[in-house]
């Protein structure tokens, strides 16, 4: 029937759309049907209040039988909104949805004038292109694409965990790729969780576990995603899993090496206690940690040491006890080197995280310069039971507590020198740090902040128990802090100079230990990523999601989702709440089995093809092949986006794109031209 | 104890104050201040002042002028920029002061005996007439004008510098002094146009 349709006169029937006042504000839109009424092959033109609406559907299906059309065009919005709409229901009236074009007149007109006249010839002169265009469309199928069943998860934090375990407990499968030695992320790191105060690691470890031991999910950590080709529903992802010099399926976690190691006291930076604890060359990050396996640091390893000219010396004072103490169950291997692993997926969810402010980068606070001022991550750790000084809060002499302490919000946010938006997450955990401080030590506790932001189901709440404890809140922005006293009292004191900004005078206030609430940023390497997987980063770096209202969680690839903060700080309860909706897009997905793709690809016309291969090096889907045989060029329609770069570099006129054919193109620029 | 009214009725604000000072080049981002209070928590003068460097920005903002334009604090601001340098909305609060100074000299609000606004002036003063500062002059001038006797307690210090050749009471004067003053008062012109 549409091929029928196809070879008949074009009789088309045209509708402007009033968008309530959105468009006839600013348009005639009378004046636009009648002007439309009077082109060649327009059978009718209708203006109407909402053409989305079912009444407006309803409109072009009843039209369709009873005018004999075979091509509709509406001018309304952006065809991003209802382009979609429009064609369900030209195909509800029989005919092949693409024999219907859409004009913006809102976006592109009534919105951006202000001239009542001028806008309204802008319409016509549109509405003019498309019933050019539109006489020229020919009937064309959406061609659906089987999926790929599994999901990339990339990131194992609380993010990552909870997308994936969601996804598993589906019945489907998950990778899920984790580049430190163990999952966890930043929350296997602080000690309670605000506004609840339970323990992070009693609520997060269970579910580590579970993930490491889920059927549907297999983990690996200590890897990282180099390469990602294809698109949604057919990925193929490269994995780099990197060398922990440990035979991951011998390892059973005994951890007899890690004592039988030759450094007899640990000695070197532990990164999980952000550097406040020390640990051997062959260590485990922490008691929890998934998988339950070691990892050997090549940098610190008498075994690799490197001599002067480079080459790999086995120092003579490696005895490799760690070797004799593993015995047969032999996991210790230190010849491993990187592997790369190719694996096949449908969809991706990306959910890197953050990293911490630097707080060198803010030099007035004297972090690095002050021993006694730490950030807030310092400080999970110190008042951690499994943390360096088993939960004892003491400076970094390692002996007295602090008698009073200044947390000093914002540390890097809300600052245009450094990073310009709010992190989110850092009133709340100054005041949970607040709090447990004064727990431990009974400590003066200040703060000093811009605003106290608790949007939050029982932050504010938590907000009037802080201040019930007794701790105080400072409302102004700390200048400095220094150690050159001006008083007897503070002498030997760390002195917060700021103006307490509601008493309307500058303070200078002596403290024992300054804690700094740095703020949250991306991932350095956040970039890298978003190229990876070609996705799109707002202005502060963070990953840009599809619609930040109506589309949280998808990107503009199809296919590849984010959750957590690798898309804007936020807390655990948002970041699990994203993460299940992740999970529910994926499944949503996968469960469907097949994507529709837009027919608006492009192919070749092979008697034409000259075999040139120019068209091969531009398309930026490498949806172009070059058949040897036959010496032409060729394009996989799967893979092909419809972006046109072959189409015009084609120096033969050999490539054509559905929807966008010359005569096409032509006669809507004609549309225009002709209009006066 | 004297009780005062100290409540703020709308016809105390001098209306469209604050948008003009936001309309001078240098000061718009006095529209960002989100009143954090670093300025003053960094201002070394803050120590003196009678509103804090904060209070004026929100002062100002608000259309208070009488307040600012009498405030001790544009005159203690000693320029050294330090909340130029450290404020998060990137406010240049130096150039507001200098902008509040400028507006109270020409007011003529401003601390008589004050050495800052005195010493502005001598200083534009010679330079026009002259096209040229002599230090010592400059100093002589300034002391006279606002602490007399403290320049009297000087005077043996500048006798010696004197005698070495270190100090001098003489006026240098540039060249073309007529066409200075042409461009001076071309610029001058401009501005009054502006």
């Amino acid at each position: 029937m549409a091929m029928e349709k196809q070879n008949q006169e074009p009789r088309i029937g045209f509708y402007v759309c009033h968008c309530g006042t959105n468009i006839a504000g600013m348009v005639d839109c009378a004046e636009v049907a009648h002007h439309v009424g009077t082109l060649p092959n327009v059978v009718m033109s209708k203006d109407y209040k909402y053409m989305c609406s079912d009444p407006g559907q309803e409109l072009i299906q009843k039209d369709i039988a009873a005018h004999g059309l075979n091509r509709v065009v509406v001018a309304s919005c952006s065809p991003l909104l209802h382009e979609h709409t429009f064609r369900g229901a030209v195909e509800k009236g029989g005919l092949n949805p693409f024999f219907f074009h859409m004009v913006n007149i809102r976006e592109h007109d009534s919105w951006v004038h202000t001239d009542r006249q001028e806008a309204t010839e802008k319409a016509k002169a549109l509405a003019q292109a498309a019933i050019g265009r539109v006489a020229h469309h020919k009937a064309l199928e959406t061609k659906r694409v089987d999926i790929n069943p599994t999901t990339l998860v990339v990131g194992a934090g609380i993010a990552g965990i909870h997308t994936a375990m969601t996804i598993a407990n589906a019945g489907k499968q998950v990778v899920l790729v984790e580049r430190e030695p163990t999952i966890g992320g930043h929350m296997a790191k602080f000690d309670k969780t605000f506004p609840t105060l339970d323990c992070a690691a009693c609520i997060l470890t269970p579910k580590m576990s579970a993930a490491g031991a889920h059927e549907n999910i297999r983990l690996l950590s200590y890897s990282e995603v180099t390469k990602v080709d294809g698109f949604v529903g057919n990925y193929k992802v490269t994995i780099k899993r990197k060398p922990r010099y440990i035979d991951e399926e011998a390892c059973i976690g005994c951890q007899d090496c890690i004592p039988a190691c030759v450094f007899k006291t640990p000695k070197f930076a532990d990164e999980f206690n952000e550097g406040l604890g020390k640990r051997r060359p062959v260590y485990i990050p922490f008691p929890q940690a998934t998988p339950q396996i070691v990892a050997i640091d090549p940098n610190v390893c008498l075994n690799f040491k490197k001599g002067e000219n480079g080459d790999r010396v086995v120092s003579d004072k490696c005895k490799k006890t760690c070797v004799e103490a593993c015995g047969d169950k032999d996991a210790i291997d230190f010849t491993q080197t990187e592997r790369f692993e190719e694996i096949e997926v449908g969809a991706i969810v990306v959910a890197t995280g953050f990293q911490t402010y630097d707080a060198t980068r803010s030099p007035s606070y004297g972090y690095g310069r002050y021993d006694n001022v730490y950030t807030a991550l310092e400080i999970e750790r110190l008042v951690n039971a499994s943390g360096p000084t088993g939960g004892h809060v003491v400076m970094r002499d390692g002996k007295s507590e602090p008698k009073s302490v200044g947390i000093i919000h914002c540390v890097g946010s809300r600052d245009k020198k450094t990073n310009a938006w709010c992190s989110r997450v850092c009133c709340m955990y100054s005041m949970k740090l607040a709090h447990l401080l004064k727990e431990h030590t009974n400590a003066e506790i200040y703060n000093f902040y811009i605003d106290v932001r608790t949007p939050g189901k029982g932050y504010e709440e938590f907000y009037g128990k802080l201040l019930e404890e007794g701790v105080h809140f400072i409302r102004g922005r700390v200048g400095e802090v220094t150690d050159w006293a001006m008083t007897p009292e503070e002498e030997g004191k760390l002195v917060i100079r700021v103006e307490d900004t509601l008493a309307g005078m500058v303070r200078r206030i002596p403290v024992d230990m300054v804690v700094l609430a740095t703020g949250l940023e991306p991932q350095k390497d956040a970039q890298d990523v978003r190229r990876l997987f070609n996705m799109s980063c707002g202005s502060e770096g963070f990953f840009l999601e599809r619609h930040p209202k109506l589309a949280p969680v998808n990107t503009f690839s199809d296919g590849i989702y984010i959750a957590g903060a690798c898309q804007g700080p936020k807390d655990i309860p948002d970041t699990v709440a994203q993460a299940g909706a992740a999970a529910a897009e994926v499944l949503a997905l996968i469960d469907k089995g097949y994507v529709e793709q837009e027919p608006n690809t492009a192919f070749i016309l092979e008697d034409e093809c000259s075999g040139c291969k120019s068209c091969i090096p531009l398309c930026p889907y490498t949806a172009i092949l070059f058949d040897e045989k036959t010496d032409k060029a060729w394009i996989n329609e799967a893979l092909c986006k419809g972006c046109g770069t072959c189409v015009g570099s084609c120096p033969s006129g050999s490539i054509v794109q559905n929807l966008f054919e010359d005569q096409e193109i032509f006669s809507e620029i004609e549309g225009v031209l002709a209009y006066d | 104890m004297e009780i005062k009214r100290t409540i703020k009725y709308q016809a105390d604000r001098v209306r469209g104050f604050g948008r003009e000072v936001m309309s001078v080049p240098g000061c718009e981002k006095l529209k960002d201040c989100i009143q954090c209070g670093t300025c003053s928590g960094v201002c070394p003068l803050s120590i003196y002042m009678d509103f804090t460097p904060r209070q004026v920005m929100a002062l100002t903002r608000e259309d208070f002028k009488n307040e600012v334009l009498a405030s001790h604090t544009i005159w203690l601001c000693a320029s050294c920029y330090a909340c130029t340098v450290e404020c998060p909305r990137e406010i240049r609060i130096t150039d507001i002061m200098y902008e509040l100074k400028q507006r109270a000299i020409h007011e003529g609000v401003y601390p008589k005996r004050f050495p800052i606004p005195v010493l502005a002036q001598e200083f534009t003063t010679m330079v026009r007439q002259h096209g040229r500062v002599s230090e010592g002059l400059l100093v002589t001038k300034l002391y006279l004008k606002t602490n007399p006797i403290a320049a009297l307690g000087m005077a043996k210090l500048g006798m010696g510098l004197m005698k070495t050749g270190r100090f001098s009471l003489k006026q240098e004067n540039i060249k073309q002094r007529a066409d200075l003053a042409r461009i001076v008062a071309t610029v001058d012109n401009e501005s009054v146009k502006a």
